[in-house]
């Protein structure tokens, strides 16, 4: 199951890096956003409390496009059909898909976070550093773990490109909530401290827990068709 | 009766709702039985 | 040309076409009862609270829808659990679970539309941040979703094996977005929509409730039978219809 999911993951990277299509338009995509939300907000005080928030709703608009990316590349030539012929692991699909995903979503992040110093003069403080990593982590890996669960269950269907949002937003819910709260505990955005920042990642890696296991046992009947 | 419209609304829309539902399913059954032989139709 | 082993409609028009039995037409006169008696002791009869005044009477409504939208997401739920059990196992279960999310997603909108205007009443607003309350816009909000990938199409059997898995996954997701929500609110304000619903039942206000809850579950049973009859025609269509129909018009061609 690993080594399927090792070379699934190596695959889905390796379209990436020739096709450069999350570099080239998700990123600029999830730049502008950070830009677009300082236009509606209109103030600097505002602007830089809400920050971690901002940051992880980008994360989330950009996750939706980067899920319908991951899955039009395998319907293209029906390569998931090919796969499911070829007795594949459904659940090493799965891992393998959602580690590319957690990839590209790194980095993503990291982009974000970068931009938000930039552009809504967000510090980020020693003491945090710590709990920001632990949280990104955690974050990354529930968002890629339900994102590929959702996004296999809308692949290969008309109309998925409308149907994704509405599945996934809901439950990502309390990744939007746990992540910004410990990314604020971090960076100690409104005077919260690093300790307030533990239980909420807590959260997160309740749910990790929760849709890796429940994840990979959906994911098989999701695609079989 | 305090607040009569607010009260109003809410025993009307759900009644009008329900009974808008209610009708539909109904009249869908009525056109469906009509092109289905009886042992599609296990209930008669 | 007509086989005889197929009715013609007109016979089947013969036997009271449609999803209704004697049973169904009974329980929907219960029903139909039960609901006026609901509209009489709770808009006429019951007192008005003495905190909350004539706003309660959205209470008689507002519990009886939630009750029953809780009630059908579990059921829809549980038959979803049924269907993947084993593989053989029959649409019917599919059928029951799509009938439920139906019917759980028209009252759990009831729910919310009664629900904001009463808090507009008691609380001056349409919403709170209070976890129940948000939760319940997000159950509301996943089995749209449910009923929107029941729609996607492909055979039958991969509709329901797709949607049960949606609404098992479902589950999972409920109880941690109440349980985040519930977390966040925590550690934001102590508001608690508990303290401010306290309601000093009694007598007939209690009865206006209990009256609240059989006659939804009534309706409930009553729409469940019809719904899950239109369905299991719809997928009998979907099979036979089309042989059905190529039938009828060669019929038509004999006279």
């Amino acid at each position: 199951m690993f080594r399927v999911a090792r070379l699934i993951a190596a695959k889905d990277l390796r379209v990436e890096m020739r096709s450069r299509v999350v570099t080239n338009q998700v990123l600029p995509f999830a730049a502008i956003v950070m830009v677009m939300f300082a236009f509606a907000l209109n103030s600097d005080a505002v602007v830089s409390r809400v920050a971690p928030g901002l940051v992880w709703l980008a994360t989330l608009f950009s996750l939706l496009i980067l899920v319908q990316r991951s899955f039009a590349i395998e319907n293209a030539d029906g390569a998931t059909d090919a796969l499911r012929a070829a007795g594949v692991d459904p659940s090493g699909i799965f891992l393998g898909k959602a580690m590319a995903l957690a990839v590209q979503l790194a980095v993503l992040e990291l982009v974000l976070l970068v931009s938000a110093v930039v552009l809504y003069s967000t510090e980020l403080r020693v003491g945090g550093l710590v709990l920001l990593l632990v949280t990104f982590v955690a974050a990354t890996v529930g968002l890629a773990l339900v994102g590929t669960l959702y996004g296999g269950l809308a692949g290969g269907v008309r109309g998925r490109e409308t149907l994704l949002p509405l599945l996934l937003l809901p439950v990502v819910a309390p990744v939007l909530i746990g992540a910004t709260r410990a990314t604020e505990s971090a960076l100690g955005t409104g005077g919260a401290t690093v300790a307030d920042g533990w239980p909420w990642v807590g959260l997160l890696a309740v749910f990790v827990a929760l849709f890796s296991v429940g994840g990979t046992l959906a994911f098989g009947p999701l695609i079989e068709e | 009766m305090e607040d009569l419209g607010f009260i109003l609304a809410t025993y009307i829309v759900t009644f009008g709702s329900v009974a808008a539902f209610a009708f539909a399913i109904v009249r869908r059954g009525r056109r469906l039985a009509a092109q289905l032989p009886a042992k599609d139709k296990p209930w008669t | 040309m007509a086989t005889p082993d197929i009715e013609t409609p007109a016979t089947a028009a013969g036997t009271r076409a449609g999803t209704g039995t004697v049973f169904t037409r009974f329980i929907g006169l219960a029903t139909i009862v039960g609901m006026v008696a609901l509209g009489v002791f709770g808009l006429l009869l019951s007192p008005a609270d003495v905190q909350q005044s004539d706003s309660v009477r959205i209470l008689y409504i507002h519990v009886g829808t939630v009750w029953v939208a809780y009630v059908a997401f579990a059921f829809t739920a549980l038959a979803s659990a049924a269907y993947l059990w084993k593989r053989t196992t029959s649409l019917a279960w599919d059928r029951f679970a799509g009938a439920s999310a139906e019917i759980g997603v028209l009252f759990m909108a009831l729910t919310l539309l009664a629900g904001s205007l009463w808090g507009r009443l008691s609380w001056g607003k349409f919403w709170v941040w209070d976890a129940r309350v948000t939760s319940t816009a997000f159950m509301f909000v996943t089995y749209v979703g449910y009923l929107a990938v029941r729609g996607l199409g492909g055979s039958h059997h991969q509709r329901a094996r797709r949607s049960a898995v949606v609404a098992l996954l479902a589950v999972l997701e409920i109880p941690l977005v109440h349980f985040s929500v519930k977390l966040w609110r925590g550690l934001h304000q102590d508001s608690s929509v508990a303290d401010r619903t306290n309601v000093n039942l009694h007598g007939l206000m209690l009865f206006s409730l209990f009256i609240s809850v059989i006659a939804f579950t009534l309706l409930y049973v009553w729409l469940m039978m019809h719904r899950q009859r239109v369905l299991a025609m719809q997928d009998a269509i979907d099979n036979t219809g089309l042989d059905y129909a190529l039938q009828q018009r060669r019929d038509e061609g004999d006279l």
